[in-house]
């Protein structure tokens, strides 16, 4: 459904990765993990088309996105959602923060339509609200949320317009583990639910728990990808052996 | 027996002002200074956003002008508002010497400095994880401005309230642009606050000159209360 293929990706004279190659389907699950500065965060912004790669190609159902127009590069960028490492939500209500991606997506006079009559919440917006348990907040100030309950609306916002494929930039890496329990269980649920999502992690036994498939990435390539189970019982190749095992530190 | 002070408080009842003075200059004073920080607004604001986001040639030493701007003699930029309007000047054809619109030109040109550098400051400070995340979600180049606008509020009211402040406290360029003319029946044609106060001073007038200070402060506060209340509350 979407994949990157012979991408290279640099800042100045720093050269994030190179060569990389890497696809979601639908209802699968594909953790990233590598050490912190590798360029996962890089990947997940070239998956999402909001980085253009200075070599190969990232395509959605086999269209290469770099290749049309703007209108149809948003059109392919709708169905992408993301969670960053940092909630980064708005100053605004919870509900107003999950419905942006569905008011976004809606004309311009539906919009003021809709603000016009003030109607309640949109249904998708309790829902994926209450995948990540958080129903009862719609009317909260974004502000009062404490980091993991922050975390959690930034993944029902990403989910409330229902994308295609879900990017999760170390959805975790600041969460207690009651949180990181509601974030992992929200995975399960958008892959039962048919979307693909790529987890970008450092934690190894996250990507063993939640992933189909894990890709390791290490200083700009990625190393081997296989099945979870596969790759953490018995990897093809010996750098990601390594870095399994922790003989390779960073 | 006590000296009797130079300045005496003012009586109201026996204060020198024809019918409709003082209601006709703060109603000058108001329009001229709302009229150009509203326009100063529309177009500083997403100038600020502009010089924020986009990447153009000369875009230092554009912010380094605005920087500069905020410093702007009020006096000369009048002198200077008042060649454009000349019969001489390039706007003469309109005859807008002595008129409320020459003191508008003026206005908005000493307000547009602070509004566009502090909402530059303010837009500029807005997370960039907050900019991806409306972009990342399938937000529009206007949506993403609209968000960035929306989370910089606070500094935009601020930035508003600071070119309101510098228009309506503003002597020199309305002085010179608009003459602080009365009609013959007293009433003000471009005589602002601030210039009348001036005027009663010079005269000895120092009652009148402290009640139209208070009106002044009093307008002041009562427009910043009202703008924040617009803008949901300055601090959070």
């Amino acid at each position: 459904m979407l994949r990157v293929a012979g991408a290279a990706q640099s800042f100045g004279d720093e050269q994030v990765f190179e060569r990389l190659s890497l696809g979601v389907d639908a209802g699968e699950v594909v953790a990233v993990i590598g050490p912190s500065g590798v360029g996962k965060t890089t990947l997940l912004r070239t998956l999402a088309l909001s980085l253009e790669p200075d070599e190969g190609t990232v395509t959605v159902d086999g269209t290469d996105a770099w290749a049309v127009d703007d209108a149809e590069r948003l059109s392919m960028r709708r169905r992408v959602g993301m969670v960053f490492q940092e909630a980064s939500l708005f100053d605004a209500p919870v509900a107003r923060n999950v419905a942006y991606g569905l008011r976004v997506r809606r004309s311009w006079p539906d919009r003021l339509r809709s603000l016009v009559r003030s109607a309640g919440p949109a249904d998708a917006v309790r829902e994926s609200l209450a995948v990540v348990g958080m129903a009862e907040a719609t009317c909260r100030p974004a502000a009062s949320l404490s980091g993991g309950e922050a975390q959690r609306v930034s993944f029902a916002r990403a989910l409330a317009y229902d994308p295609d494929v879900l990017l999760l930039d170390e959805p975790t890496s600041d969460l207690d583990p009651r949180n990181t329990d509601v974030i992992e269980e929200a995975v399960e649920e958008a892959r039962d639910r048919g979307i693909g999502v790529v987890v970008a992690t450092h934690d190894m036994h996250q990507a063993e728990r939640v992933a189909d498939r894990v890709a390791v990435l290490l200083d700009g390539r990625i190393t081997e990808t296989a099945p979870a189970d596969v790759l953490f019982e018995d990897p093809s190749d010996e750098r990601t052996r390594q870095f399994i095992s922790g003989e390779l530190v960073y | 027996m006590p000296l009797d002070p130079i300045v005496h408080a003012p009586a109201l009842v026996d204060l020198p002002f024809r019918d409709g003075y003082v209601s006709s200059v703060v109603s000058v004073s108001l329009y001229v200074s709302l009229v150009a920080v509203a326009l100063s607004t529309l177009f500083s604001v997403p100038v600020a956003v502009v010089m924020a986001f986009a990447d153009f040639p000369g875009r230092r030493a554009a912010r380094s002008a605005i920087n500069t701007g905020m410093g702007f003699p009020s006096v000369v930029v009048g002198l200077a508002v008042l060649f454009l309007v000349s019969n001489q000047g390039p706007l003469g054809p309109l005859e807008l010497v002595f008129t409320k619109e020459a003191m508008i030109m003026s206005q908005f040109v000493l307000a547009t400095p602070p509004i566009t550098a502090i909402s530059l400051a303010a837009v500029a400070g807005v997370d960039e994880n907050v900019r991806d995340a409306a972009r990342v979600l399938g937000g529009t180049r206007l949506d993403v401005a609209l968000v960035v606008l929306k989370e910089a509020r606070y500094g935009i009211v601020t930035a508003v309230l600071a070119g309101f402040g510098r228009a309506i406290s503003e002597v020199g360029s309305v002085l010179v642009v608009g003459g602080n003319i009365t009609s013959a029946d007293g009433v003000s044609k471009t005589r602002t606050l601030t210039t009348a106060i001036q005027l009663e001073a010079r005269q000895g007038q120092y009652e009148t000159a402290m009640l139209l200070g208070a009106v002044l402060l009093v307008l002041v506060f009562g427009v910043n209360a009202v703008v924040v209340r617009l803008g949901g509350g300055v601090t959070r």
